[in-house]
């Protein structure tokens, strides 16, 4: 394989509504940013890989062509992704290998969502003849899957809310994060309405407009800080079958097991890590699928997931900041290059050189996730 | 087996609303202001409707410019017996009209028979009484 590396990242600032922008201006504007960064223009891209989640939720059926003009993409080949919620990790997955397989040389990523101009519950609720409806929305279908968690790991309640903190106070050190709450206390979170049991409000990621782009290329001489993507997966399996374990589903350590063997590395060796962790809970399960702590609660009761710990968990504030769905994974793979780049801010790790970037989506289903270093493979 | 087969009611609705951006929303609101707008692109061509980048190069239009209210027909898919969903309870055509001062052509309901509606024909736009700001707001054009 061609060693492939980020070498431009760009995003809006996210926000519950983006009133001042159409769909096609909100992902010129991720673009545009990720070029300027790349120090390219769209003459420069071969190729456009597009990602969002089910065309229901916007009710723009292939939205890759509606968009093309915007992405400069008019004569070029473009690609959509369709993974439900993973799609952003996915997209991503699907931009680096256009680079990789030596097809193209710089490659234009782009994800989002407009959740404002979106109906997800609508579109997820469907009344469809003879199948069962997911009606009670993603936390109503998650609530009791986190439930089994805590029962089979003995977990404390705090944990989901030590996570809802800390997680909002990362993303009071990124100015792009949708939710702004530096000031928010475990108390605060423990007194927020129950929504499904075990998750309370504040444990519960945002509805977000925001986009997200990345330029990935074989061609790094032009950058003096490209993240290298060292290791890819994309892992799915089916929403319903005897014996699926939705707590720890196989289809999540594949991805993260298929990564680890292609960047030749260790979870140990990881700096940080941005998981797809839309409610508080998520995190402690996804450490432990992934194979990052042995105990998922543990290790966040320890505080080794903040910023200063052993291995900080979202740094940017994740998805419990910031929600526009398709590009939220997306967010967690480019955030994760950030840090290996040096170009996190406020948020950045010390001397991160190793870090992984992971989505999940449908009923926790669908996985991708990649590792990106700041060492050409 | 001669069961009739399972069946069961499905109603689908679609509910979105859109934000237009500042182009495609001065197109519109143009329109309850009784004004086709087009786009100027960066070689000199009127796009219309106005769109906000240039489909040829990706790059940002520039100045509105105000096209039509007439036309000419450039082609015609004629309509002899309109449906009820149908904007005009008359004969009428799609068609692609090209308006005064557009390089593109504007896909719109022209009223008339097949025998009346030819390439070439010159139409005008007749505007609605009350207007809010749609494709509608121009009832039809008409020779």
């Amino acid at each position: 394989m061609i060693p492939t590396a980020v070498i431009g990242i760009g995003q809006t600032r996210h926000a519950a509504k983006r009133p001042d922008v159409s769909m096609p201006g909100l992902v010129r504007e991720a673009a545009l940013r990720a070029l300027e960064d790349a120090g390219l223009t769209f003459a420069d891209i071969d190729a456009v890989v597009l990602g969002k989640a089910p065309d229901m939720f916007e009710g723009v059926v292939q939205p890759e062509l509606f968009l093309a003009e915007a992405l400069g993409a008019v004569g070029k080949p473009m690609f959509r992704v369709h993974t439900a919620g993973s799609v952003g990790g996915s997209t991503a997955v699907v931009a680096a290998h256009h680079v990789s397989s030596g097809v193209h040389k710089r490659v234009l990523t782009v994800a989002y969502e407009k959740q404002s101009e979106s109906n997800a519950m609508w579109a997820l609720s469907q009344p469809f003849p003879f199948l069962p409806p997911v009606s009670a929305g993603a936390g109503g279908y998650f609530a009791p899957v986190i439930r089994a968690y805590i029962d089979r790991a003995k977990a404390p309640d705090h944990i989901g809310w030590q996570v809802a903190v800390k997680d909002r106070q990362h993303g009071a050190l990124n100015p792009c994060a949708h939710l702004q709450l530096p000031d928010i206390t475990l108390e605060q979170v423990k007194a927020s309405p129950l929504l499904w049991d075990p998750i309370r409000y504040l444990e519960t990621c945002p509805s977000s407009d925001g986009a997200v782009a990345m330029v990935l290329s074989s061609d790094a001489s032009t950058c003096r800080n490209p993240a290298w993507v060292l290791g890819t997966s994309v892992r799915s399996e089916p929403l319903l079958f005897a014996g699926r374990d939705e707590v720890n589903p196989r289809a999540g350590q594949l991805c993260g097991a298929d990564c680890y063997a292609e960047a030749g590395v260790t979870p140990d060796q990881l700096d940080c890590a941005e998981l797809y962790v839309p409610f508080s809970w998520y995190e402690p399960m996804w450490l432990e699928n992934l194979g990052l702590f042995e105990s998922g609660w543990r290790a966040v009761d320890a505080g080794h997931t903040k910023l200063g710990g052993r291995l900080p968990i979202n740094p940017s504030g994740g998805v419990m900041c910031s929600n526009p769905i398709g590009a939220s994974g997306m967010l967690r793979f480019a955030e994760a290059a950030r840090q290996v780049r040096g170009t996190a801010d406020a948020h950045q790790v010390d001397g991160a050189r190793l870090a992984m970037g992971h989505a999940y989506g449908g009923g926790s289903q669908f996985f991708a996730a990649w590792i990106v270093g700041s060492t050409r493979p | 087996m001669d069961q009739p087969a399972l069946t069961s009611r499905f109603t689908l609705a679609y509910a979105y609303k859109r934000s237009l951006g500042p182009v495609i929303g001065a197109f519109m609101t143009g329109l309850r202001d009784r004004r086709i707008l087009g786009a100027r692109t960066a070689d000199g061509r009127v796009i219309v409707p106005a769109r906000a980048y240039d489909p040829a190069s990706g790059e940002p239009t520039g100045d509105l410019v105000e096209v039509g209210p007439s036309g000419v027909i450039e082609t015609v898919s004629h309509v002899a017996q309109p449906s009820p969903t149908d904007p005009v309870q008359v004969p009428f055509a799609w068609a692609l009209i090209r308006l005064d001062g557009a390089d593109t052509s504007f896909l719109h309901v022209v009223e008339g028979s097949a025998e009346a509606l030819h390439r070439g024909l010159r139409v005008t736009a007749r505007w609605r009484a009350e207007r809010d700001g749609s494709l509608r707001d121009i009832e039809a054009f008409v020779p």
